[in-house]
């Protein structure tokens, strides 16, 4: 509207926001940079919710993949990327097999988390794997545990990996170098405390 | 047919049917059936799994042999279903058709009262015991034949209309197409392009237009409306009005001995008329004439002279010079037409949406509704196709387009139903404004995208896929910007469930249709029904959609419900293959359950022949005396007259009197105490 309310005091104005509208589309441009980082055509879903259904974090929290979709559709960008349940994804890919619009919407959520990260935004846990892949190898290590129940099912303690041959470690931590992600994980660890 | 019979000694037999376990599955058919053999009357009583099948049928014409039956009585499903298969087997038999009588005891018994076995099978002997005393009583009846003009009639010459004047045309049948307006072509002339091919309304309308007008068969009759319909299937009286158009055809100057006169549609009369209106056919968005043509695509291109208007300058008439084609002194003009069949296509208008106050139609000056958005966005229309905003002429940018605009209202003040071709055409108009106007984004307002139709789900898909934005939720109001008349349109979005405003430069309504002006009118003089809402009433929702209870009147296009193109097109062809079956036969039947005066108790007081609704009772003089006289091709035995005359002189056939009253002490006083 032309005439916007005034109530004159700042702390007012605040508390009498309209919180629930949103512009719809706040970021038009956001949709198109979440397909081409995640090469699909997020804008045709159709939000049936068969993505949802599929959805094996779905019933054990709070994220909604389908409601991602509709959010990135509408390019409510800030929302999308501070929003914890963007982590939930276990990238199963059960919802782009069966999604009826031929669409990957793992992929918009892996290109919507790379969004996140640009701007550092990547919960603990994350960093933390990321960490533990520089050092070891793997995202879980193998330990005790692990190693007697390798024995008692008659195999190796270590498996065929970093952890029988260390010497692959140095190749394997040139990569990561080269993007350097464990350096921004150290980084954004360290400032968090 | 057989001989008619001498009423006898009656003799019944009763068939009960199991029909699967459909009856058989909570009536006691055993019980039933031997509950009939103890009936008055009754010489045989069977039962059969499938009474309808060829064994079932053979055994009622066996046994009228054997038991040299009077009478036949199948309790079963409905008649409307198979009382004509039943009557076969009687007439297979050597008995009249007519001796048979039908017990329903499936629809109105075995379905309805699935879990009570007991009082089903007590309910179903009551029907058997009641059909039998019927049975008892029926006569031999003759059906009638009346002989078919070989002529049709088509009222409304929207694309529905036009299509089936041209198949019935191109059948060898000569067929009157009567239009109200002065040009055919309907809504679909309004038209920009059509979904979901997007091919240019008028382009695939046109040469259809030409067609009816040069089809030898066709007798065009625009600026015409039916006054008054008298008669039945076969011969229908029906008289016309041809409205004071004012301009001569040359045929009618050739016969007013105007040799080489009328008009050419030069447009010489339109230049020099000083009198300026608004153009019905531009939704009142363009000026016309006092002497107008809808638009330069007319059929025919004859010039009509509004006469509301017209000062009678007579500026035209010397402007038309030698074609002499003017007249400004026509009167309308009665004519009557005989035809055998007739199909009625008279189409829908925009119900007017400014009743729903929410969305501000008519208060705010960019809000419009979809045809005038169809108007603007035709390169043919009032802004060359350029869509612009009514307030201030500026190109709109952001477009919402309001879907279920007074469709699915259960509040009185819409409709109820679902209009059907809105979604469809939305799509399509969110592809015109991308089309058109760079970087325009639509906003489609929706509560279920209906993209039911062949190839429609794919229009769907394309049009996603050109970035329309799609928003899940009805719009709840919209308010205008006092400043710079811009909109915001307030929904909820449900997908999301926020609500949300959005401002935008112009709104669509993709408002509801119903039935056009003159529907109401035009049903009443053919004695069609209509449901509800006014929509015309098929005889049959799945198997007759185009008849109507009305033998010899078919429906087509959207006055019987709202339809698309396509599926018009498809029920124009429908419906001119159906009314052209009477007329190829030559002669139709009527069912012969006429009312007959018994002339010796008619007292010739006359006042049945008022009451009767089709106008079959008239008084006449015989053997000195006045007495009342059936035309039995218009009586629809509705019974009005027989339960009315005091004298008891009007027997209605095959519901006599004695008939009903047997029936009811069946009912009463028979049954098991
Ligand atoms: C905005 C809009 C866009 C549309 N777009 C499409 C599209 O893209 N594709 C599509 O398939 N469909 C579309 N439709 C639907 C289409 O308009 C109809 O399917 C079609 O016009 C139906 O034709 P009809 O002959 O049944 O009725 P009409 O076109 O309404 O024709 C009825 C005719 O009967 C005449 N008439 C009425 N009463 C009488 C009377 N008493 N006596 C004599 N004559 C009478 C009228 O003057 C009129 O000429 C659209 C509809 C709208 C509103
Ligand atoms: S399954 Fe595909 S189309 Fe359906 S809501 Fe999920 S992403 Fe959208
Ligand atoms: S890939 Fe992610 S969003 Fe898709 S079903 Fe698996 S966990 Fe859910
Ligand atoms: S001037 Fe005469 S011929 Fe020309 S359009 Fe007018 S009425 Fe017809
Ligand atoms: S066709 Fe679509 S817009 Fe029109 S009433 Fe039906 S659902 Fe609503």
């Amino acid at each position: 509207m032309a005439v916007k309310k005034d109530y004159k005091d700042q702390k007012l104005v605040e508390k009498l926001r309209d919180r629930n509208y949103y512009i719809p589309d706040s970021n038009p441009e956001f949709i198109k940079e979440v397909e081409q980082i995640g090469r699909t055509a997020a804008h045709m879903c159709y939000q049936c919710g068969t993505c949802t259904g599929s959805c094996p974090s779905a019933p054990r929290s709070s994220y909604r993949i389908r409601l991602f979709m509709r959010k990135a559709i509408l390019g409510l960008e800030e929302e999308i990327l501070t929003d914890p349940d963007l982590w939930l994804c276990t990238t199963c890919y059960s919802c782009t097999d069966r999604c009826p619009r031929n669409l990957a919407p793992t992929d918009v959520i892996m290109a919507m988390r790379n969004l996140a990260a640009r701007r550092d935004i990547i919960p603990r846990n994350f960093l933390k794997t990321t960490q533990l892949i520089y050092e070891t190898g793997h995202g879980v290590p193998n330990n005790d545990a692990n190693r007697a129940a390798r024995k008692k099912l008659g195999l190796d303690e270590e498996p065929e990996t970093t952890h029988k041959y260390p010497e692959y470690l140095p190749g394997l931590r040139k990569i990561i170098d080269h993007y350097g992600l464990k350096e921004r994980a150290d980084k954004i660890l360290s400032e968090g405390e | 047919m057989a001989e008619i019979k001498k009423n006898e000694e009656p003799r019944i037999g009763v068939f009960v049917c199991h029909c699967g376990t459909n009856i058989a599955g909570s009536i006691d058919v055993a019980a039933v059936r031997d509950y009939a053999k103890t009936l008055p009357n009754v010489a045989i009583a069977d039962d059969y799994q499938y009474m309808c099948s060829t064994p079932g049928q053979n055994k009622i014409r066996d046994a009228i042999a054997e038991h040299n039956l009077t009478g036949v009585v199948v309790a079963a499903c409905s008649p409307r279903l198979h009382e004509p298969t039943f009557r076969n087997a009687t007439a297979a038999g050597g008995l009249n058709p007519f001796r048979f009588e039908m017990a329903n005891i499936r629809e109105q018994n075995s379905w309805v009262h699935m879990h009570q076995p007991e009082e089903a099978t007590a309910k179903a002997k009551d029907a058997v015991r009641i059909a039998v005393a019927k049975a008892s009583l029926l006569e031999d009846l003759i059906p009638k034949s009346v002989p078919v003009e070989k002529a049709a009639m088509v009222v409304g010459g929207g694309v529905g209309g036009m299509q089936a004047a041209l198949d019935l045309a191109n059948a060898g049948i000569k067929t009157y197409l009567v239009e109200k307006n002065p040009t055919i072509g309907g809504r679909m002339s309004q038209l920009d392009k059509t979904f979901p091919t997007l091919d240019c309304s008028q382009c695939i309308l046109t040469p259809k237009m030409v067609d009816v007008y040069r089809n030898e068969n066709i007798e065009l009759l625009t600026y015409t409306e039916v006054e008054g319909v008298e008669g039945y299937i076969g011969n229908f009286d029906v008289t016309l009005r041809k409205k004071a158009r004012g301009v001569l055809t040359p045929a009618e100057a050739e016969a007013r001995g105007i040799i080489g006169g009328g008009c050419t549609g030069c447009g010489d009369c339109e230049a020099v008329c000083p009198v300026i209106k608004p153009n019905p056919f531009e939704l009142g968005m363009a000026p016309r004439k006092a002497i107008y043509i809808y638009h330069p695509q007319v059929s025919p291109l004859i010039y009509t002279v509004d006469f509301d208007a017209c000062v009678k300058c007579g500026l035209c008439v010397e402007a038309c010079g030698e074609k002499k084609a003017i007249d400004l002194d026509a009167k309308d003009e009665f004519m009557t037409v005989k035809v055998g069949t007739v199909i009625i296509a008279t189409g829908y208008d925009i119900f007017p949406i400014e009743k729903k106050l929410e969305w501000g139609y008519k208060r705010f000056d960019n809000v419009i509704t979809s045809l005038e958005f169809e108007r603007l966005i035709c390169a043919s229309g009032p802004t060359g196709g350029h869509l612009v905003r009514p307030s201030d002429g500026e190109t709109p940018k952001k477009v919402a387009f309001v879907l279920c605009a007074g469709s699915r209202d259960n509040t009185g003040v819409g409709k109820p139903y679902c209009s059907r071709f809105c979604c469809m055409y939305s799509l399509k108009h969110a592809h015109q404004i991308i089309e058109k106007i760079p970087g325009a984004v639509p906003y489609i307002f929706y509560m279920d995208i209906r993209s039911f139709g062949k190839m429609y789900e794919e229009f769907y898909y394309r049009i996603q896929n050109e970035g329309a934005k799609f928003i899940r939720g009805r719009v709840a109001n919209i308010l205008e910007d006092p400043v710079t008349k811009n909109l915001h349109v307030n929904a909820e979005d449900t997908l999301l469930g926020r609500p949300l405003d959005i401002e935008v430069d112009m709104v669509v309504l993709a408002a509801a249709v119903e039935p056009s002006a003159e529907t109401e009118k035009t049903r009443r003089l053919f004695g069609v029904s209509c449901s509800q809402d006014g929509w015309l009433l098929e005889a049959h929702p799945k198997l007759n959609p185009c008849g109507t209870t009305t033998a010899g009147v078919y429906l087509a296009g959207v006055c019987q419900g709202p339809k698309d193109i396509p599926d018009t097109v498809a029920q124009a062809e429908g419906a001119a293959s159906a009314a052209s079956i009477p007329i190829h036969r030559g002669e139709v039947e009527l069912e012969p359950y006429f009312a007959q005066c018994i002339e010796e108790k008619c007292a010739g007081c006359g006042l049945c022949v008022n009451l009767c609704p089709y106008g079959a009772l008239a008084l006449v003089e015989k053997d000195g005396r006045k007495v009342m006289q059936v035309t039995e091709a218009k009586c629809k035995g509705c019974g009005t007259c027989g339960g009315f005359c005091p004298g008891g002189a009007i027997k209605m056939q095959h519901f006599t009197t004695p008939q009903i009253v047997a029936q009811i002490d069946a009912f009463l006083l028979g049954g098991e105490q």
